[in-house]
């Protein structure tokens, strides 16, 4: 237990955080001399007064015995600084274990999203980490993760990109699998993530003035409106892909283990197992995708609830099954 | 004095020193420490010690002479600076992305504010703004794990769900991590089967435990050729000709293909598993219907009567 007075000193965590944050700036700022204190703020994520204050700092700080020749040099003039007699201070620290690991996962990542323009420089920027970090830092981890980029690119992924970064309002043209019918639609979108091998736009869909996901490979055509918008916060990355709403319907499965991926991919509620069956329950607003995907599913699903659901899909494959001149067998 | 000026000094100092520097010294050079008494100031240099080693700084006690007599610490300057890595703004720009997707600042924020000291950082505040988020975090907790046992070589325990919804308790000498479309997979030796295996880490359920020393992978593994797209064979090789709907043919068929009168277009796609192909058409109801070749539209057809038979 440390003393009463050692306790009232504002000391650790936060001296170290940011001891740690000045660690990186000062070698860049000694690097680029006049650097911008707003660009040094973006790019470290520090506002610029709490860098203003640890610069203060730094100023008095030094070699012993502390007089004019000892102490580093620091300038701060016109939005920008110099910083001299700190050549210790000119090459950043190394990174920790904790965050070499955690810089490879998230790159390695990245390189295996498909669609992205970075994931080029990423792998280079990668080989590079592992050569040059040693074994304190990577260790036999070096080269044991891969990524494997699979998967279309989605054409209208820039677009996207910079229109959520800007705050802009776009026109898109979508299909939706979940009606399966394309629309014409204003979208103001938040969010861009990756989940499942797609990109997903979380966005305010002005037409049924409501949060929707929509998925970008879907979106045939997009097209920034020059309108800016003010987010609303809406949830992004980690969400569930389906988001649940009042006209759901509750649509109930018995799926044989060939059919088990549903369960998981559409993240269904598991009720039971029953004779080698996995009962699953999902939500749903349309049921025209649920048709869709127990055609393709054949004898491997069985639809428990709703019955109308059970009725399309008999009545599709039926329709379906006459244009590869067919006809249904006779109903027994 | 603020905390952390005298941490700016004490590390400044050791960094510095030619020599291990004891305590006494430090006391004697660094005006924070002289206040109060000895074990006071005792006391805040063990902390700040700590703190500096929290944040990854490498202080060492080394003897002061070859007598071993007395002790002091030194940063030795090999294990404190990091490595010039020529990266180009591109590598800089593409890890910035990566490190800084939405979620909380973490260690790859920290990390790759390293790693930018020699490249021109002008245009990677604009950067910041381009988010994109990397996939649900689910498992962030169980990589990191993996991926440290694979760092120790070390070997794990965890209960998996398999594809087919049975669960065991599994217990692997793991090699390798692999990033597929938005999923992590580990490939080890499962030592139970006694045979290489690729496990989904989102099927991992619970804790990743660690179970004792692991083993090195066998030489030029790699784990992708352990983990294979799909549940199926390679059975077909077939191009087939598929009718799609103005609604799906540009994404169902990104190449496009000969449009026709009615709108529709007539796409060669091609087929290495019959099942799959019938899964995909099938999947595109009424958007679609396959012209070619005989044996896939028969394909198809028996998958529907098979349906209606079951109804």
């Amino acid at each position: 237990m440390p003393p009463a007075d050692a306790r009232r000193e504002t000391r650790p965590p936060r001296a170290s955080e940011r001891l740690r944050r000045l660690l990186s700036v000062v070698p860049y700022v000694i690097q680029h001399q006049g650097a911008e204190l707003s660009e040094l703020s973006s790019v470290f994520g520090v506002s610029e007064s709490d860098l203003a204050q640890d610069l203060d700092l730094l100023f008095v700080s030094g070699l012993p015995p502390y007089g004019p020749g000892d102490l580093i040099e620091v300038r701060v003039e016109d939005g920008r600084v110099w910083i001299d007699m700190a050549d210790y201070f000119d090459r950043p620290l190394r990174l920790t274990r904790n965050e070499a690991l955690a810089l490879y996962l998230r790159a390695t990542e990245l390189a295996a999203t498909p669609g992205l323009p970075e994931a080029d420089s990423v792998r280079s920027a990668l080989g590079k980490l592992e050569r040059a970090l040693g074994p304190g830092e990577l260790g036999a981890l070096s080269g044991h993760v891969e990524a494997s980029e699979e998967g279309e690119a989605a054409g209208a992924l820039e677009t996207l990109r910079d229109a959520v970064a800007r705050r802009e309002r776009v026109e898109i043209e979508y299909y939706a699998a979940s009606s399966t019918e394309t629309s014409v639609r204003t979208i103001d979108p938040e969010e861009l993530f990756s989940a499942l091998g797609h990109w997903y736009v979380v966005a305010w869909d002005d037409r049924s003035d409501s949060e929707r996901m929509f998925r970008v490979d879907r979106v045939r055509r997009a097209k920034a409106t020059g309108e800016r918008f003010e987010p609303r916060g809406l949830l992004g990355a980690g969400r569930p892909l389906y988001s649940a709403s009042e006209e759901d319907r509750t649509v109930r499965l018995a799926l044989r283990p060939a059919a088990r991926w549903v369960a998981e991919y559409y993240r269904a509620d598991v009720e039971g197992e029953r004779d080698g069956e996995v009962i699953v329950s999902l939500p749903a607003r349309r049921l025209e995708w649920l048709v869709r995907l127990v055609l393709r599913l054949g004898s491997d699903a069985r639809v428990l609830e709703p019955p109308e659901l059970d009725e399309a899909v008999r009545s599709l494959a039926g329709k379906l099954l006459e244009r590869y001149g067919g006809s249904a067998p006779n109903a027994s | 004095m603020q905390a952390l000026e005298r941490l700016v000094n004490l590390v400044a100092l050791l960094l510095n020193a030619s020599t291990p520097v004891s305590f006494e010294q430090i006391r004697e050079a660094l005006p924070a420490y002289e206040q109060g008494d000895l074990t006071t100031a005792k006391r805040m240099f063990e902390r700040d010690k700590d703190a500096l080693r929290d944040i990854g700084i490498p202080i060492e006690l080394q003897a002061t002479d070859v007598w071993e007599v007395e002790e002091g610490y030194v940063i030795p300057k090999d294990r404190y600076y990091l490595p010039e890595i020529d990266f180009t703004p591109e590598e800089v720009s593409a890890l910035f992305v990566a490190a800084l997707a939405p979620g909380e600042e973490d260690a790859a924020g920290t990390a790759v504010r390293k790693l930018i000291a020699g490249v021109d950082a002008s245009a990677l505040g604009a950067l910041s703004a381009r988010p994109v988020a990397l996939g649900p975090d689910r498992g962030g907790e169980r990589i990191g794990a993996i991926a440290r046992a694979i760092q120790d070589e070390r070997a794990v325990e965890f209960r998996y769900r398999d594809a087919a919804g049975g669960v065991s308790d599994r217990e692997i000498e793991p090699f390798g991590l692999l990033a597929r479309s938005g999923q992590w997979y580990v490939v080890g030796n499962d030592r139970g089967r006694g045979d290489m295996r690729a496990f989904r880490i989102s099927r991992v359920e619970g804790d990743v435990a660690d179970a004792g020393e692991g083993a090195a992978p066998p030489e030029g593994f790699s784990a992708a050729e352990h983990v294979t797209a799909g549940p199926w064979q390679e059975d077909e090789d077939a191009t087939a000709v598929v009718a799609l709907s103005p609604d799906v043919a540009w994404w169902a068929s990104p190449s496009g293909g000969a449009v026709r009168a009615d709108g529709w277009t007539e796409a060669g796609i091609e087929v290495r598993n019959r099942d799959t192909f019938v899964d995909w058409v099938l999947s595109l109801g009424p958007d679609a219907e396959v012209l070619a070749p005989a044996a896939l539209r028969e394909a198809v057809a028996e998958r529907l009567r098979s349906v209606l038979a079951a109804r």
